[in-house]
C-alpha cells in the first residue's frame, strides 16, 4: 500500500538519512566521528525499547539485558571463535530475539509496577552472571590484516554510517509496524489490555512477538556498540545506564512514536558529550546536574516528549478554528413512537444456572437467561446487582464457578475474550476506553483485525462500522478530542467492527443529555434492525422502556424476573427493587 | 523548552569558549611539551582522579623549576586533563576526544580503572599515542599492543605473590609459620582474582589450612554473623577483602569489639581502599592499627623529601598509590621526552620502549630498581608491596629494601 502519507513518511526518513550521512561525511574529527557513531546506537536502542513498551504501554527497566547479550555474543564469537562481526550482529539479533521470548513467556504474568520491577532484575542478574563466568573484561582483538573483515576501518566514518544504515532500517521496520495490525493492536493494549482483549485481541501472543523482536534490535544495537567501543563489561553493557538511556532518549523525544527516540538520541547524546567534554574539567560533576535538569524541564513542559508537543502546537496552528462540533447527522427523525419489531429468532445464547462469587461476595447466584436472535435485551436492576459481573462472565472477562454459557448450543465458559469475540460476542464498557491517542479510524480498526485478514479489509470494515452509528465525518479526529457522545458512538463502532452477532453494551447512555440519549438509542436501534443481537445494561428507564424488547431485571446477584417493558415496569417485585415509588404511581 | 535548550547550548558554548580560552592563555609559550592525564574527574571515581591531578601537577611544578626538559632547550611541560567520567562509553569518548582534539599531546597517563584503561588504550593504540597506566588487568598488556606501558605489577603477578611474600614476612617478623588462614571477601572482581591462585594451588603448596571462607554482597548491613564465624575458627591470618571503604569499616569495627582488632588477628587486604583517608576520617584511628594491605606501589624509605613535599603543597595526609605512581609518571614522561629529543608521540613510544634506567624515576616504583618495559609494554620486575597501619599512617613494610618501618605481627 503506496498512499500519499507513507511516501511522505518514507519521504522524512530519506531525507533524515541523507542528511545525517552528508554531515558524517564532513566529519574529519575522529571525535566527532564517534558521536555521529553512537547518536544512532541509541536511536536504535531507543527504537527498539519503543517497539515494545512505547507502543505495548509495558514499561521494561530491563532492555540492557537483550542489549549485553549481544554485545557479549558479538565479543566472545570473535575471541572464542574469531567470527567476524559482520556475522556476529546479526546473530547478536537472534540472541536478543530468543532472550526476550524467554524473558517474556513468564514475565507477561505480571502487569503495571510489577512487570516492570521484574524486567528491572534481568539485566541485573546477567550482570552478576557475567562477572561470575570471569567475564569481567573483554577486548575484540584488534586485527591488524584484512581489518575491514573484521568491522575494524582506520576511516571511522564508515562506523556511523553503518550506525545509520541500522537506525534506518529500524525506523522502517518501526513505521511499517506502527502503521500495520501489529503496531495497532499493541498500542490498543497499551490504552486498555481488557478492552484489546474484548476487542478481539491476542494480547499474550502481540506482546510476545512485540518483545521477540525489540530484543532482536536492542541485539543487534548492543552487537555493534561492542565493535564501536572494543570493550565489554558487564558495567557497560547490563548497567542500569543502558536502559536508563534507551528510556530517556524516548521519553524526551516522544513515547509510542518512530521519531521519538531518534530525536531524541540526536539531541541528549551530543548534549551529554558536549557538557561532558567541556564542563567536566572545570567543575567535576556538573554536567550530570545540566543533564538532568534539562530532562526534568523537557518532563516537565512536553510531559508526552518532544514530538508530540511540536505534533501539538503544530496541528493547533494549522486549525485554528475552534472545533466545530459537526451536529449530528444521524437524521432519524426523533419520535416518542415505538417502531414496530421483528419477532425475534431462535435463542443464540443460553446461560443456564451461572454462579459467581469473589471470595465471600456471592456476585451472581444461579443465573439462567436466554437470548434470542435478533431481539434487544435490556438487563436492570439496582448497583451492585451482578449486571456487569454477568456481561464480564459472557465475554470471558472472568469464568464461572459453575452453570455453563451456550453460544449456538455450544459450552463457550471460560475462553479467553478474544476467542469469544472471534465468535461472535462484542462489548462496549461502562466507563469510555477509546485509544485516545489514535485517530477515530484507527480505533475502529483494532476492533476490526478480530474478523479481517488483511489491513485493507479491517479498513473497510471499519468504515462501515463507522458510517453505521453516524461517525464517518471524524474518521480522522483524535478519539482525545472527542465529545462524551461521539465517545460513545465510537465504542460502538469499535465493537460493531468485528462483525459481532451479539453485542453486549454496558450503559452506553451513561452520562449523556436528553437529546444524546435519543440519538445514541436511534443507532442502537438500527442496529438492532440490521440483525445484531442486542444486550443492553442501563440505568436510564424511559429511554429503555422505548428501546428493548425485552427486560431482565437482576437483584442480589439472582434473577429478580423477566418481561416484556409492559410487564416489568407493573411488577410490584421490580418497583419495590428497583425502579422506586414513582413508577408505582405511574402505572397505577 | 526550546528556548531552554537553546539557552543551555549557549550557555555550554560560552563554557566552552571561556575553557578553550584559558587552555590558549597558558600554552603562550610555543615550546611548551603538552602531556595528559585521562582519569575519572567525575563520578563516583572523582576523587580518585584529583589524587592523580594533584600528584601531576606536583610533579610538573618539580620538573619545570629544575629546567624542564634539556633536549628540548629547557621546555617546559604542560598538563592537559580528559574527564573519562563514569562509565566506559564516557572514557572511550575522553580518549577520542583526546587523539582529536589535543594533537599536539605526546603522552599521556590514566585511566584508573582497568576497563577504562581497556577502552581508552583501544583508542590511543590505533592514534598511536603512548599511554603509561597503572591499572592492574593482565588484559591491557597482553593484547599485542605497542603504545600501552604497565607499571603495576598486574593482577595475576599480585594474586600469586601475596600469600609467598605474608609468610616470608611473617616468618621473619614472629619467628612462626602461620598454619591456618581465613578469607572473608565481597563478591567483586578484583576480590575473585585475588583469592583465585591462593585456592587453586597455593593452599596446598604452602601446607596452609583454609579454616573460614566467606562472601559477602557490598554494601554489607552487618557484620557481625562474618566476624563471629572468625572468631570462632580462629585463623593465623585472614584475609580481609572489602572493595568499599564503608564495608571495610564496619567489618573492622566488629573486628575490634570482638577483641581481633590492632593487630590482634593479623589482618590482610588487597588495593588501597582500606588504607585511605577516608577511613581514617570516619573512624577511631586506633581500631586501624596493624591492618595491613597488598598494593602495588606505596611511598618507600627512599622518598622522605617526596612525602614531606607532597603533605606540604597538597594537604593530602599521605601519598596514596595512585598519587605515588602518577607522579613518578611525569618522571617517566621526562625522562622519555629527554632521549627523544623531540616533542612527538612516535619518538617518546620509541623511547619508553627502549628506556632502561637505574634509581631516577624508578624511586616511584616497587622491583628491582631498574624502569625498563618489556615487548608487550609490562615493566620488568614489578613487584608487590605490602603497607601496614601504624600509629594512624599507612606504611610500607614489605618488602625490607623500601619498608618504611618493621611490620608488627603478633607474638603469639
Amino acid at each position: 500500500m503506496r498512499s500519499p502519507g507513507s511516501v511522505r513518511r518514507l519521504g522524512f526518513i530519506a531525507a533524515f538519512a541523507l542528511v545525517y550521512a552528508l554531515v558524517t561525511a564532513f566529519a574529519e574529527n575522529s571525535y566527532y566521528q564517534l558521536i555521529l557513531t553512537v547518536v544512532p546506537v541509541w536511536a536504535v536502542m531507543g527504537l527498539a525499547w519503543n517497539l515494545f513498551s512505547g507502543y505495548s504501554g509495558l514499561v521494561s527497566f530491563g532492555h540492557a539485558a537483550f542489549f549485553g547479550l549481544g554485545a557479549y555474543f558479538v565479543a566472545l564469537a570473535q575471541i572464542e571463535w574469531n567470527l567476524s562481526p559482520w556475522l556476529g550482529i546479526p546473530c547478536a539479533g537472534i540472541v536478543g530475539g530468543l532472550a526476550g521470548l524467554i524473558i517474556g513467556l513468564p514475565t507477561f504474568r505480571l502487569r503495571g509496577h510489577y512487570f516492570a520491577l521484574a524486567m528491572l532484575a534481568y539485566p541485573l542478574a546477567l550482570l552478576y552472571v557475567f562477572e561470575w563466568l570471569g567475564y569481567q573484561e573483554l577486548a575484540l582483538p584488534m586485527v591488524r590484516e584484512h581489518a575491514a573483515r573484521y568491522m575494524q576501518f582506520a576511516d571511522h566514518r564508515l562506523y556511523a554510517w553503518i550506525a545509520l544504515a541500522l537506525a534506518v532500517a529500524t525506523m522502517l521496520v518501526a513505521d511499517r509496524i506502527e502503521r500495520s495490525r501489529f503496531g495497532k493492536s499493541l498500542v490498543a493494549i497499551k490504552q486498555d489490555e481488557a478492552a484489546a482483549e474484548a476487542a478481539g485481541i491476542r494480547t499474550l501472543e502481540w506482546k510476545l512477538r512485540a518483545i521477540v523482536l525489540s530484543g532482536a534490535v536492542a541485539g543487534i544495537a548492543g552487537g555493534f556498540y561492542a565493535v564501536v567501543l572494543l570493550v565489554v563489561t558487564p558495567a557497560a553493557v547490563f548497567g542500569m545506564l543502558v536502559s536508563a538511556q534507551a528510556l530517556i532518549v524516548t521519553m524526551f523525544g516522544g513515547v509510542g512514536t518512530l521519531w521519538g527516540p531518534v530525536l531524541g538520541a540526536v539531541v541528549l547524546v551530543p548534549l551529554s558529550e558536549l557538557l561532558q567534554a567541556n564542563l567536566g574539567n572545570v567543575v567535576p560533576g556538573i554536567q550530570g546536574v545540566v543533564y538532568g535538569i534539562a530532562i526534568i524541564a523537557v518532563i516537565l513542559l512536553a510531559p508526552e516528549g518532544v514530538f508530540w508537543k511540536f505534533k501539538d502546537i503544530l496541528d493547533r496552528r494549522r486549525a485554528p478554528a475552534a472545533h466545530a462540533d459537526i451536529v449530528t447527522s444521524a437524521g432519524t427523525p426523533q419520535t416518542d413512537q415505538r417502531p414496530p419489531r421483528p419477532e425475534p429468532g431462535p435463542t443464540l445464547l443460553d446461560v443456564r444456572h451461572v454462579s459467581k462469587s469473589f471470595g465471600g461476595l456471592q456476585a451472581i447466584r444461579d443465573v439462567s437467561l436466554q437470548v434470542r436472535s435478533g431481539e434487544i435485551l435490556g438487563i436492570i436492576g439496582p448497583n451492585g446487582a451482578g449486571k456487569t459481573t454477568l456481561f464480564n462472565l459472557l465475554n470471558g472477562f472472568i469464568r464461572p464457578d459453575s452453570g455453563s454459557i451456550l453460544l449456538d448450543g455450544r459450552e463457550v465458559s471460560g475462553r479467553r475474550p478474544y476467542a469469544l469475540c472471534a465468535s461472535g460476542i462484542g462489548r462496549t464498557f461502562q466507563v469510555v476506553k477509546p485509544f485516545r491517542r489514535m485517530t477515530v479510524l484507527d480505533n475502529v480498526i483494532v476492533g476490526a483485525y478480530v474478523r479481517a485478514r488483511s489491513d485493507e479489509e479491517a479498513q473497510t470494515l471499519a468504515m462501515t462500522a463507522l458510517e453505521a452509528v453516524g461517525l464517518q465525518h471524524a474518521i480522522g479526529k483524535l478519539a482525545g478530542v472527542l465529545t462524551n457522545r461521539e465517545l460513545r458512538l465510537l465504542e460502538l463502532a469499535r465493537a460493531l467492527a468485528g462483525n459481532p452477532r451479539i453485542l453486549l453494551l454496558d450503559e452506553t447512555l451513561a452520562g449523556l443529555g436528553a437529546t444524546e440519549v435519543e440519538d445514541v438509542t436511534q443507532v442502537v436501534r438500527r442496529l438492532a434492525d440490521r440483525g445484531i443481537t442486542i444486550v443492553i445494561i442501563e440505568h436510564t428507564m424511559q429511554a429503555m422502556v422505548r428501546l428493548v424488547d425485552r427486560f431482565v431485571v437482576l437483584d442480589g446477584g439472582a434473577v429478580l424476573t423477566d418481561g416484556t417493558p409492559a410487564e416489568v415496569t407493573r411488577d410490584p417485585a421490580v418497583v419495590d427493587a428497583y425502579l422506586g415509588k414513582r413508577w408505582r404511581t405511574a402505572s397505577a | 523548552m526550546k528556548t531552554g535548550i537553546s539557552r543551555l547550548a549557549k550557555y555550554a558554548a560560552i563554557a566552552a569558549a571561556v575553557v578553550t580560552a584559558s587552555w590558549s592563555g597558558v600554552s603562550g609559550a610555543a615550546q611548551d611539551v603538552e602531556v595528559g592525564l585521562i582519569a575519572p574527574m567525575s563520578g563516583p571515581w572523582a576523587r580518585q582522579g584529583e589524587v592523580m591531578k594533584l600528584a601531576a601537577d606536583l610533579a610538573i611544578e618539580r620538573i619545570n623549576a629544575e629546567g624542564g626538559i634539556r633536549s628540548l632547550g629547557g621546555a617546559k611541560l604542560k598538563l592537559s586533563v580528559f574527564d573519562t567520567g563514569d562509565t566506559v562509553e564516557k572514557a572511550k569518548n575522553a580518549a577520542q576526544r583526546m587523539v582529536a582534539n589535543a594533537p599536539d599531546l605526546v603522552v599521556a597517563t590514566g585511566a584508573y580503572l582497568s576497563s577504562f584503561t581497556l577502552a581508552v588504550t583501544e583508542v590511543t593504540e590505533r592514534a598511536k599515542l603512548p599511554v603509561v597506566t597503572f591499572s592492574y588487568s593482565d588484559l591491557i598488556t597482553s593484547r599485542g599492543f605497542r603504545y600501552v606501558f604497565q607499571t603495576s605489577a598486574t593482577g595475576d603477578q599480585q594474586a600469586e605473590g601475596s600469600l609467598p611474600a605474608i609468610m616470608e614476612m611473617a616468618q621473619k617478623a614472629s619467628g612462626k609459620r602461620p598454619k591456618k588462614i581465613g578469607i572473608v571477601m565481597d563478591n567483586t572482581a578484583a576480590s575473585f582474582a585475588f583469592v583465585k591462585p591462593i585456592k587453586d594451588h597455593q593452599l596446598k603448596k604452602l601446607g596452609l589450612k583454609l579454616v573460614v571462607d566467606e562472601v559477602f554482597t557490598p554494601p554489607l548491613s552487618n557484620a557481625t554473623p562474618l566476624v563471629q564465624r572468625v572468631r570462632s575458627a580462629r585463623p593465623d591470618v585472614l584475609f580481609l577483602l572489602p572493595t568499599a571503604i564503608s564495608d571495610a569499616k564496619l567489618l573492622l569495627e566488629k573486628m575490634n569489639e570482638f577483641g581481633l582488632g590492632k593487630g590482634r588477628l593479623p589482618t590482610i587486604s588487597n588495593g588501597a581502599a582500606i588504607l585511605d583517608p577516608d577511613l581514617r576520617a570516619n573512624m577511631d584511628v586506633a581500631q586501624l592499627e596493624g591492618v595491613m594491605s597488598v598494593v602495588a606501589d606505596w611511598t618507600t624509605a627512599a622518598q622522605k623529601d617526596f612525602i614531606a613535599d607532597v603533605k606540604r603543597k597538597t594537604q593530602q595526609p599521605w601519598p596514596t598509590q595512585h598519587f605515588v605512581t602518577t607522579y613518578g609518571d611525569m618522571w617517566i614522561f621526562k625522562a622519555a621526552l629527554e632521549a627523544a629529543g623531540k616533542a612527538d608521540r612516535e619518538a617518546v613510544a620509541k623511547a619508553l620502549r627502549e628506556m632502561d634506567i637505574e634509581g631516577g624515576p624508578a624511586v616511584y616504583y616497587p622491583g628491582n630498581g631498574r624502569l625498563r618495559f618489556d615487548a608487550n609494554g609490562r615493566r620488568e620486575g614489578a613487584s608487590l608491596m605490602i603497607v601496614q597501619w601504624q600509629n594512624g599512617i599507612p606504611v610500607t613494610v614489605f618488602p625490607a629494601k623500601d619498608a618504611v618501618a618493621a611490620p608488627i605481627w603478633p607474638r603469639h
